[in-house]
């Protein structure tokens, strides 16, 4: 007995630790498809009918529009994460009620904006990470791009 | 580490793939299991002393007063530069370099360091060259008439310092300013030039962060030196047997892996939403207490564990409790050290770049010093897959051998019949580091 012993605690111990881990992982990925995916591409691969035979694997140039509503200088349904791929043309909106300096971090391009003068960045996602976009003076947080 | 956002590190790593991080942590359990039950049941590198010595010729280079000399004078060179750079350079950690030499080339990049050539920061600590100063400018040369350092202080200052420094760097939000990295180095640079004055040159042991910090994880550098002064390449693991223990040592590693904990924490869409609607103070706030909390848990945890062990103690061993705590320290520091080039390897390798870049013009007039001036981070010199796998790596290889150097320390610690039981405490909480270590890079 002492042998079995001596392995049972282990591997009581590996199964809880990989259910556990299960778990966590459980909650990423859920939340990792919560996050609203701007790609123009996504959605046309998918919707494929099985008579049409081959999957459209061509991509036109996507050019994912992404836009901020900022109201009372708060962000409108909060600060989310915005996925591109890499390569994207991307246009950046920034609606805001107040005057002040949109900054997307790393890419480092900036725009004025201020009530009724919406900024807009226009770049093309060539480093991947994730990235933040603020209000340079308030340091308000409006918006986590993801490149992939 | 949104902090410091605000200028430097602008980029966060992608969320690390799923199916990485499950084969990552499924490695790292079967390894911890095997390491557990199949392996030694003798101490294996409990001797300092073991390891192949390198050459005379060497040896005698590296030792020669004219090698130290002239590195005690880069030292200084470095000290001096960052100090001026950032007190008189552009207010802007855009353009100003000071910031990024301090973040990322001297904090994140001691580690690596240290890592391949053992304690290089005592070689070049420039507070430690002007207390030796003061000491011969005294007429005290070889520091005998400096005060003993109280015993029971350890490391206790060096553990002051690096939560005063972790906080600034990732919960104060003008973290990346200049002026804050001149204030930082000026008052460091006080209190440790004065205690260095009071207790001399043995000061920079104990109470010197970054000294202590450097020497710690120099304990893993195949590169180590025996009691008797000879240089030896070595077997890392058998190094963290020389670890030298005083009261705070535990918090110091604890601190260091809490700190590094929190900063992933703050990374995550988590920390994101709990900080959105805060203002400024609130968010120091919150930030603050996330830190300790971090650092709380990790110390809070690892002591329960061990504390948990002692029962398999014979009972004349088991009022020494601080002794247990300090005998498994050399098997955190592996995991530290995981989790820190986990969290910041593509923070040196892309904003490190601006290191160079920016020393080109450091006092904004329009130089060009070294010729960088004009160039640009390159984001792509490595795949983000690169990336992703080298972060996963990290934290499984300092899980691994945490988990050996602790399997090594239990068997030279507690009785035959006691030796495989007494060890799951420690593992758990070594498996719990692991898996938080792991979803916080999936959760980035």
């Amino acid at each position: 007995m002492p042998a079995l012993r001596r392995w049972a605690a282990p591997a009581v111990l590996t199964i809880a630790t990989v259910l556990t881990v299960a778990a966590c992982d459980g909650d990423d990925s859920s939340q990792a498809t919560g996050a609203t995916t701007t790609t123009a591409t996504t959605t046309t691969t998918i919707s494929g009918s099985a008579t049409s035979g081959e999957p459209t694997t061509t991509t036109e140039p996507a050019t994912p529009a992404i836009e901020v509503r900022v109201a009372g200088g708060k962000v409108q349904g909060g600060v989310r994460r915005e996925q591109v791929r890499r390569g994207d043309a991307v246009v950046l909106r920034v609606v805001a009620d107040v005057a002040d300096e949109v900054h997307l971090h790393g890419y480092d391009r900036s725009a004025d904006v201020g009530p009724g003068k919406p900024a807009q960045i226009s770049f093309t996602a060539d480093i991947p990470g994730v990235f933040e976009v603020e209000l340079e003076q308030r340091k308000q947080k409006l918006l986590e791009l993801e490149v992939r | 580490m949104w902090p410091l956002a605000h200028g430097i590190g602008s980029r966060s790593d992608l969320p690390v793939p799923l199916w990485m991080a499950q084969y990552g942590g499924a490695a790292a359990l079967v390894i911890s299991f095997v390491v557990l039950v199949a392996l030694w049941r003798l101490p294996r590198f409990e001797d300092p002393d073991a390891g192949r010595p390198l050459p005379d010729p060497l040896q005698r280079a590296i030792d020669a007063p004219l090698t130290r000399a002239l590195l005690r004078l880069l030292g200084l060179a470095m000290g001096a530069a960052i100090v001026l750079v950032a007190v008189l350079g552009p207010p802007n950690p855009g353009t100003n370099p000071a910031p990024t030499w301090l973040y990322v080339w001297f904090w994140v990049g001691l580690v690596p360091a240290s890592l391949l050539l053992g304690p290089v920061w005592r070689a070049l600590n420039p507070l430690r060259t002007l207390t030796m100063a003061i000491s011969r400018v005294a007429g005290d040369r070889d520091a005998e008439l400096a005060r003993p350092l109280p015993a029971g202080l350890g490391y206790w200052p060096a553990v002051a310092g690096l939560l005063a420094f972790v906080w600034l760097e990732l919960v104060y939000q003008n973290a990346a300013l200049p002026v804050t990295v001149a204030w930082f180095l000026l008052a460091y640079g006080a209190v440790n030039l004065f205690a260095g004055a009071l207790y001399g040159p043995a000061w920079h042991d104990r109470g010197d962060t970054f000294e202590v910090y450097s020497t710690l994880v120099g304990h893993l550098a195949p590169l180590g030196r025996r009691h008797d002064g000879r240089l030896v390449l070595r077997n890392p693991l058998r190094g963290l047997s020389s670890i030298e223990d005083a009261p705070g040592l535990v918090a110091f590693v604890c601190a260091l892996l809490g700190s590094t904990a929190f900063d992933g924490l703050t990374r995550t869409q988590l920390w994101t939403r709990l900080t959105l609607t805060g203002g400024p103070l609130a968010n120091a706030l919150i930030g603050t207490a996330g830190l300790l909390a971090m650092v709380v848990l990790v110390y809070s945890v690892y002591v329960a564990a061990v504390r948990a062990s002692g029962r398999y103690l014979p009972r004349a061993q088991r009022q020494q409790r601080d002794w247990l705590e300090a005998r498994f320290v050399p098997s955190l520091l592996p995991i530290a050290v995981g989790y820190t080039i986990a969290h910041y390897f593509s923070l040196l390798l892309f904003q490190g770049q601006a290191g160079y870049i920016l020393a080109s013009d450091p006092f904004a007039h329009g130089w060009n010093l070294f010729g960088t001036a004009d160039w640009q981070i390159g984001y792509t010199v490595i795949s983000t897959a690169t990336i992703a796998l080298v972060q996963v790596a990290a934290i499984v290889t300092g899980h691994v051998l945490g988990v050996v150097v602790a399997h090594d320390r239990a068997v030279g610690t507690f009785p035959e019949k006691a030796k495989t039981d007494a060890q799951y405490p420690l593992l758990v909480v070594m498996v719990t580091y692991t898996t938080i270590g792991i979803a916080l890079l999936v959760g980035a």
